[in-house]
């Protein structure tokens, strides 16, 4: 799979034919769904390292622990979201057996629906992966 | 060529015997990661070998676009589901193993403070704390809860023997169990870089049936027999060594370095590198950045004849 308006020759689609996704903003959808996975890793730290910092020498990690899960359940869901869109706005689909190669604001928003959803799946497994040793640890 | 290449295999063997094996099972903690250490190592193994054939095979093949659905679906569950599930198990196995040695639950409590470089040690017990440096003396098949912290730089506490590592973190106190199962003499170290005496910075973690234990528990507990005028512990006196040492039952009460109460009976000198003979004694109070560059302790050079000899003499007596 690769994105083919690169390659196009000029003569085959006219410059300015298709809208420009950068100029349209479309392309946010890439960014959003990592950036939900790092604010996810930065809000887990600072809800453990404040809790252990206030509480006392191995407190019991037990609150902290669902703070870390529901802020998890939310990534996720935000992030499910999104992926929604990617399907629904950008006709993505998870699995493709052909190249997109198509210079048109179609295949370009069909590219776009494709990564966001792989994006997607990598963002929730990192996410499982930073909620698990929240799950395992029960002290500072 | 490559004959000598062989020929030297066996040097790096070298690693896999002696005190400081950590496939030695002579700790149950250290079994629990051998455990998970057999399991990746077989485990990378035979992936390595599918990938491998998998690799040959794709490339020995005609290629057949009939089969390309087939063969996408293998690389999305091969690729990457399968990945992500055992990668994820092996991250909970893990850590399920290091809460668990970082339990804080033990049948004895011991406090290892690291300083640069060497370890003050000091045991809970029901009568107050006892006080030691250097050695660390454990009863087999009991868990004994380590409570560590650092004077002023990060190290890190391993008896590889026995179990897994722990930082010590200034400022902080980390916890970590150890229980061992095979009586013996154990290397223990500092894992974490901490300035120049870092790799001389090492302890004997002694494993005793439990009543030798008890027994060395309550010697090392008792302060230590000086007469009245020892001629060597007036040297000691004379040359300032009680501003920086302790021996319990005498004026000398520094806390600065380690306590030399029951020096004697230690097996090592300067934190596990020397034997404790009375020449290493002499020439560590004489030459002591020699002997370990960098310490605080300052060498006393000018300290020669009788009066080292009896300031030896009486320090090779606190046993």
């Amino acid at each position: 799979m690769r994105h083919g308006s690169d390659e196009q020759p000029r003569h085959v689609t006219p410059p300015g034919d298709a809208p420009r996704v950068v100029d349209q903003g479309s392309v946010w959808i890439l960014v959003a769904v990592p950036s939900i996975w790092a604010a996810h890793f930065l809000l887990s730290y600072w809800v453990a390292a404040i809790w252990c910092a206030k509480a006392a020498p191995m407190a019991s990690l037990v609150e902290p622990r669902w703070i870390i899960v529901g802020l998890g359940v939310i990534g996720a869901a935000a992030i499910a979201w999104l992926g929604r869109i990617a399907v629904r706005r950008y006709g993505g689909v998870f699995v493709i057996f052909e190249e997109i190669t198509e210079s048109s604001e179609r295949g370009r928003d069909r590219f776009i629906g494709h990564v966001t959803l792989l994006l997607c799946v990598l963002s929730v497994v990192a996410i499982i992966f930073t909620v698990i040793p929240g799950l395992v640890f029960a002290t500072c | 060529m490559r004959f000598s290449i062989y020929l030297t295999l066996p040097l790096f063997l070298a690693g896999c015997s002696g005190r400081h094996n950590w496939l030695a099972s002579a700790g149950a903690e250290a079994d629990r990661v051998e455990g998970l250490f057999w399991v990746l190592l077989i485990g990378a193994a035979v992936i390595w070998c599918l990938v491998i054939g998998a690799a040959v095979y794709a490339h020995r093949r005609q290629v057949d676009p009939s089969l390309e659905t087939q063969a996408r679906r293998f690389i999305i569950w091969g690729g990457a589901v399968f990945p992500s599930v055992l990668v994820g198990t092996l991250l909970v196995w893990g850590l399920v193993i290091l809460r668990d040695i970082t339990a804080d639950e033990g049948d004895l409590t011991v406090r290892v403070d690291g300083e640069r470089w060497w370890w003050r040690v000091i045991y809970e017990t029901s009568e107050g704390d006892v006080v030691t440096a250097n050695e660390i003396r454990l009863p087999v098949d009991r868990t004994a809860l380590f409570r560590l912290t650092a004077d002023d730089v990060i190290h890190s506490f391993w008896v590889p023997a026995l179990g897994g590592k722990m930082d010590m973190i200034p400022g902080r106190e980390t916890r970590l169990t150890l229980t061992p199962v095979k009586t013996g003499n154990w290397g223990g170290l500092c894992a974490e870089y901490c300035g120049g005496a870092h790799a001389l910075m090492r302890f004997d973690a002694i494993v005793m049936e439990q009543a030798d234990f008890e027994a060395w528990l309550a010697h090392e507990a008792e302060p230590a027999q000086v007469a009245a005028g020892d001629p060597g512990y007036t040297v000691f006196a004379e040359e300032g060594c009680g501003a920086c040492h302790t021996i319990r039952g005498t004026e000398a009460a520094g806390p600065v370095g380690p306590d030399l109460t029951h020096l004697a009976a230690r097996e090592k000198l300067g934190a596990g590198i020397y034997e404790m003979t009375p020449g290493n004694m002499a020439r560590w109070i004489t030459e002591t950045h020699e002997m370990k560059p960098d310490i605080d302790m300052p060498p006393y050079p000018d300290l020669s004849g009788a009066r080292l000899d009896r300031l030896v003499a009486f320090l090779m007596s606190l046993d």
